[in-house]
């Protein structure tokens, strides 16, 4: 009586175990899934920033603006303004349109220009004022006598989604004095800094987060990316 | 007014000569084309300078955005070649 | 052999950058009068600006553009402009490249008809040299073989 209780125990833990061990075995597979997931989703961002550029939205619109900035540019370059100047810039910006009308706003997911150029023009103070501070401490650095730096290499990925952000966060991270852009690997930015204190202004993210704002991207959330968080949130249900 | 242009245009000569160390003595060839990058962004500022001095501006700034067009692409260019066959 | 790298950020300033400098070349063919420039060094530019959209984007982005043989064609047709006003004006009973004798056809006055002819042969000289430079560059940087001949060898 008792050897049947006992064999009917182990039966039962056996069946427990085997449960368990299922169970775990679904849990490792949804974690493996998430992450590849994860990392899916990483790089599916950083392939439609690189390749953002090549799909063009191209039609009229493209062409009619870069027709005018060209013009103007001409307007702006040649200071005679009689007809016969003028209308050899109109031949000569139509002909460069017409080539190259996908170059100059190649990138789809760029919002609205007019307040795109707009928010520029309000960032390009705080910028200036990052640098002329920044000058004052470089300055310090290089002329004191033992000269405190402290140079290293820090890499961080950023959460800007189009290649003229990027560049802009770049040329912006370069153009302020004790920081320069080395390289931009698999999304991944490479920056050198000059000291503590220059590396520790960067980490903020404050330039980060002006330039979001500058190129609409904080402003709204994109369509396909909460497709993308869908799926993985949909495996915790 | 032209004494003070003057005065900048011999600093920036001044600048060139020390970049133009590292143009000479710069080990390996790395250094040496950042070197002549960076003088090319100072020539371009003399020469403007000059075009004040002959009072006829317009025709040295379209001497400078030529140079400056071309310093960009030759930088560029041998960047290019050195990263693939250096 | 120029390979396409993942270098983005000289990708994205030379796109921005191809159509002002074009544009700037042309400025500086037609502005040949009255401020340092001409036919030859818009052509260079020109050439320059060409070049820079090959190393930076690669081969296939400049063929849809500019090819070999559009290269091939339009250094030709800055040849046949060039002598084709100088044998406009064979025929109008002037000297060769005389421009004055243009004035018939396009009912200008002499001094004006000569400023024209200079801009047609300084804009057939523009485009020779923008096509020669092109040539050049790009026959030096791939050898002669072409990138697609190149991956079928392999």
């Amino acid at each position: 009586m008792e050897v049947t209780l006992l064999v009917q125990a182990a039966d039962d833990a056996f069946r427990i175990l085997e449960k368990a061990r299922g169970q775990a075995v679904e849990l490792l597979n949804t974690a493996t899934k998430l992450t590849s997931d994860t990392r899916w989703m990483e790089e599916k961002k950083i392939q439609a920033v690189l390749m953002g550029a090549q799909k063009k939205k191209s039609g009229l619109q493209n062409f009619a603006v870069t027709f005018l900035l060209l013009f103007a540019f001409w307007a702006l370059l040649s200071g005679k303004f009689d007809t016969f100047h003028l209308s050899l810039g109109v031949i000569c910006s139509f002909v460069v349109a017409l080539i190259g009308h996908d170059l100059l706003f190649a990138n789809v997911r760029v919002g609205d220009m007019r307040v795109i150029v707009q928010r520029f023009f309000a960032y390009l103070p705080w910028h200036i004022y990052q640098i002329v501070i920044a000058n004052f401490h470089v300055a310090y650095l290089a002329l004191s006598p033992k000269m405190p730096i402290s140079p290293k290499i820090m890499r961080f990925k950023t959460k800007l989604e189009s290649d003229i952000s990027w560049v802009t966060l770049a040329n912006s991270i370069t153009l302020t004095p004790g920081t320069i852009t080395i390289d931009i690997e698999e999304g991944e930015f490479v920056v050198h800094a000059l000291s503590e204190k220059l590396a520790d202004d960067l980490n903020t993210g404050e330039m980060e987060d002006r330039i979001a704002h500058v190129f609409m991207e904080a402003d709204h959330i994109y369509i396909q990316d909460v497709l993308d968080v869908a799926r993985i949130f949909a495996e915790f249900r | 007014m032209n004494t003070f242009l003057t005065a900048i245009a011999l600093a920036l000569c001044l600048l060139v000569f020390l970049v133009l160390y590292r143009v000479v003595f710069g080990p390996g060839v790395f250094n040496r084309i950042a070197a002549i990058s960076a003088i090319g962004t100072k020539t371009l500022v003399i020469l403007i300078i000059f075009g004040f001095f002959y009072n006829r501006v317009e025709m040295f700034i379209d001497i400078s955005m030529v140079y400056a067009l071309l310093n960009f692409i030759g930088c560029v260019a041998a960047a290019k070649y050195l990263e693939n066959e250096g | 052999m120029i390979i396409r790298g993942e270098d983005i950020i000289i990708r994205t300033i030379a796109r921005v950058l191809v159509p002002f400098i074009q544009l700037y070349a042309l400025y500086v063919i037609m502005h040949g009068h009255y401020s340092p420039g001409g036919g030859f060094q818009g052509g260079v530019i020109l050439g320059a600006s060409m070049v820079l959209l090959f190393i930076t984007h690669g081969y296939a982005e400049v063929n849809r553009k500019f090819s070999e043989n559009i290269a091939v064609l339009f250094s030709s047709i800055g040849v046949l402009i060039y002598s084709g006003i100088g044998f406009l004006c064979l025929i109008l009973l002037g000297n060769f490249l005389d421009y004055s004798v243009l004035y018939k056809l396009l009912n200008v006055d002499p001094a004006h008809a000569r400023s024209l002819g200079i801009l047609g042969v300084e804009l057939g000289v523009g485009f020779a040299v923008m096509a020669v430079m092109f040539s050049i560059f790009f026959d030096i940087s791939t050898g002669g073989v072409l990138p697609e001949d190149e991956e079928e060898r392999d």
